[in-house]
């Protein structure tokens, strides 16, 4: 079984300085666990001008990295699509949204329509399927549910937050990786569409206050429910109390009746 | 604050009784009213007063009405019904495509709704909705047309064909998203499939501009909003104001084949495990709880995840990551019991999003109270063993 994993340049979120994608990192887990159970072996690969920090993936459980060598702006989709192409590989992870460039997610979907592959978004974890040639994939969604899924192998498969933290960094490993450098496939990113600014936090709805209201009225706004009028019960039995708490879980659909 | 200035000599004046040849003043007149009328801080006083209490309580939370010396206020006009708002020949169409799990809107969809409303209402569009199963009504949404995805149980590639069918034929001048694990997957997909252009995470919206963040969030990317947007949430408002049609239409769609995906099995949420913002039910002790064992008995039995108040975190008797409020968690629950907690100002900062509360409190004028949907004025510590043993005692037949 191939895996490969799809690492991009990132930059760290507070320093700005060039750094691994904590996601990818996951997923190079998520990769090398699934390896390591059913004999494979796990490639990362990366498009750009040059590794950078990227050789600290060796030292996160990575054996082997290639290096898709492209000179400055290009686009980087060309050249992983020839080389995941040629690789033939079986399986191939990558995060969810990069971290430092665009930022969009957008990657991999391209990605998967050029390989003709099926994608899977947000993965937490990994299972080999019981039939041979699928793979289970158990897709993290909102106030931590999941949705456990099957795929037909090959698959690219995006790696959500959600999924076990990344290997520690061991220094061992990384001296033992190897990296190789293949000249990447060049093309021009495309003309840049969108003005950039510095970045400013915008304002997130809270609660509707009215504007010019009072300052008791936008704290209410900012505490009350919108529901209001609820039931009051005063000094009831605890027994008669416990019970309508029970009946009004249950009209919200929390406790199941039995 | 500026109040008019007293002009003595116009007060004078206004008492001048008109006619006769000399000036004459009647000053024992009552001058006619004029600026800011007096407030009577006594008779206020009166009214905020809570009977029936030992010590004196004042309410000026203004529960009760305040008879002031001003004139009463006109009575407002009833409030009418919304409004329907019929749009017949719609210049553009501006396509919301809900999440709506089980066919019910979320919060996100509705603020999705709000930002097609305004995109739409600019150029006399109109909004359609795309769903994949019938729900609830979606014209006080904000939606004048409904068309229905024919796609059955989980299959993201399905649903991107046939809305990419849906972009090629109709005049779609955008296509919104919500940001969400399925929202924006089907975006992506969609976006690949047609190589329209794309707009991830939009964090404002207007007819002009859409913003997001890009560069590990250390630069703003902004441009005209193109067809396809993809909207994070707490953005836009939702809609609210007029009624819509919410019209059925038909579209031909292509025949959906069988996709990469084999089986799809939803798993709900482990409470126990999941962290307290992306708690669904949360059960919160506080101050009025001392027997914590019960407590945690009471949890599970409920399933439901624990919280506590500032006071129980502070106290060492349940950990930090449990604390409810601004300097604990946010909830974003949709139910929140609360167990012997008055509702400090910062405590129901945290429970501002929950759409459901439950209170027990042996204090009547509590906040928490106030904010319950169901309030229960009794001791939590009495209250937590019986609904414990009802809950047993149902569960052992």
């Amino acid at each position: 079984m191939k895996i490969a994993v799809l690492l991009s340049a990132g930059r760290h979120p507070v320093s700005g300085r060039p750094a691994p994608v904590p996601v990818e990192l996951q997923a190079i887990r998520l990769a090398v666990e699934i390896g390591r159970q059913f004999g494979g072996d796990v490639t990362g690969l990366h498009a750009g001008p040059e590794l950078g920090p990227l050789t600290d993936a060796l030292g996160h459980g990575l054996a082997r990295l290639v290096h898709l060598h492209n000179e400055g702006e290009s686009d980087p989709a060309p050249s992983l699509a020839a080389a995941l192409a040629e690789g033939a590989y079986d399986l191939i992870l990558a995060g969810r949204a990069g971290q430092g460039g665009e930022d969009s997610g957008l990657l991999p979907y391209t990605l998967a329509r050029t390989l003709g592959l099926p994608i899977i978004a947000d993965a937490a974890a990994l299972a080999l399927g019981e039939a041979p040639g699928t793979l289970g994939v158990e897709q993290a969604l909102a106030r931590g549910a999941r949705r456990r899924l099957l795929v037909r192998l090959p698959a690219l498969v995006t790696v959500h937050p959600a999924a076990p933290a990344p290997l520690p960094f061991a220094f061992a490993a990384a001296r033992r990786g190897s990296s190789e450098a293949r000249p990447g496939r060049h093309a021009p990113a495309p003309s840049p569409t969108v003005e950039e600014r510095p970045y400013r936090p915008r304002p997130k709805l809270i609660a509707k206050a009215a504007a010019g209201s009072t300052a008791l009225e936008r704290l209410r706004a900012a505490t009350e429910a919108a529901s209001g009028g609820g039931r009051l019960l005063v000094d009831p039995a605890p027994e008669e109390a416990a019970r309508e708490i029970l009946a009004h879980l249950r009209a919200l659909g929390l406790v199941t009746a039995r | 604050m500026s109040r008019p200035r007293k002009d003595p000599r116009a007060a004078r004046a206004a008492h001048r009784i008109a006619g006769g040849a000399r000036p004459r003043f009647d000053l024992a007149a009552a001058p006619a009213p004029a600026g800011r009328p007096r407030r009577d801080p006594r008779a206020e006083e009166r009214l905020a007063l809570v009977p029936g209490t030992l010590r004196r309580r004042l309410d000026r939370a203004q529960r009760v009405a305040v008879a002031s010396a001003m004139p009463p206020a006109l009575p407002e006009a009833p409030e009418a019904a919304p409004r329907l708002r019929v749009i017949a020949e719609p210049a553009f169409l501006v396509a919301v495509v809900p999440d709506a799990p089980g066919g019910r809107l979320s919060a996100h969809d509705r603020q999705l709704f709000g930002a097609a409303r305004m995109l739409a209402d600019e150029g006399g569009g109109a909004v359609l909705a795309f769903v994949a199963q019938p729900g609830e009504d979606l014209g006080p949404a904000g939606a004048d047309r409904v068309l229905a995805l024919p796609v059955s149980g989980h299959d993201p590639e399905a649903k991107a064909l046939a809305l990419n069918a849906a972009l090629a034929a109709l005049d779609l001048r955008h296509v919104l998203f919500p940001e969400s694990t399925d929202g924006g997957d089907l975006a992506r997909r969609l976006a690949a499939l047609s190589g329209e252009p794309f707009f991830a995470g939009a964090e404002s919206l207007s007819p002009k501009a859409v913003t997001r963040a890009a560069r590990g969030r250390r630069v703003e990317q902004r441009r005209v909003p193109p067809r396809l947007v993809n909207l994070a949430p707490d953005a836009v408002a939702p809609h609210a104001g007029t009624l819509h049609e919410a019209l059925p239409v038909a579209f031909a769609f292509p025949q959906p084949s069988g996709g990469a995906v084999l089986s799809a099995e939803f798993i709900p949420a482990d409470p126990a495990k999941v962290s307290l913002a992306e708690a669904d039910f949360v059960v919160s002790a506080g101050n009025g709880v001392s027997d914590l064992d019960t407590f945690r008995a009471l949890v599970a039995a409920l399933n439901g995840t624990p919280g506590a108040s500032r006071m129980l975190c502070d106290a060492g008797l349940m950990p930090r990551s449990a604390q409810v409020g601004a300097s604990g968690t946010v909830l974003d629950a949709r139910v929140y019991f609360a167990l012997g907690i008055a509702g400090a100002p910062q405590h129901l900062q945290g429970v501002a999003k929950c759409e459901q509360v439950i209170a027990v409190n042996t204090d009547l004028h509590a906040a928490m109270i106030e904010r319950a949907g169901l309030a229960i004025v009794a001791d939590a510590q009495k209250v937590m063993p019986a609904l414990l043993a009802l809950l047993q005692q149902e569960r052992q037949p």
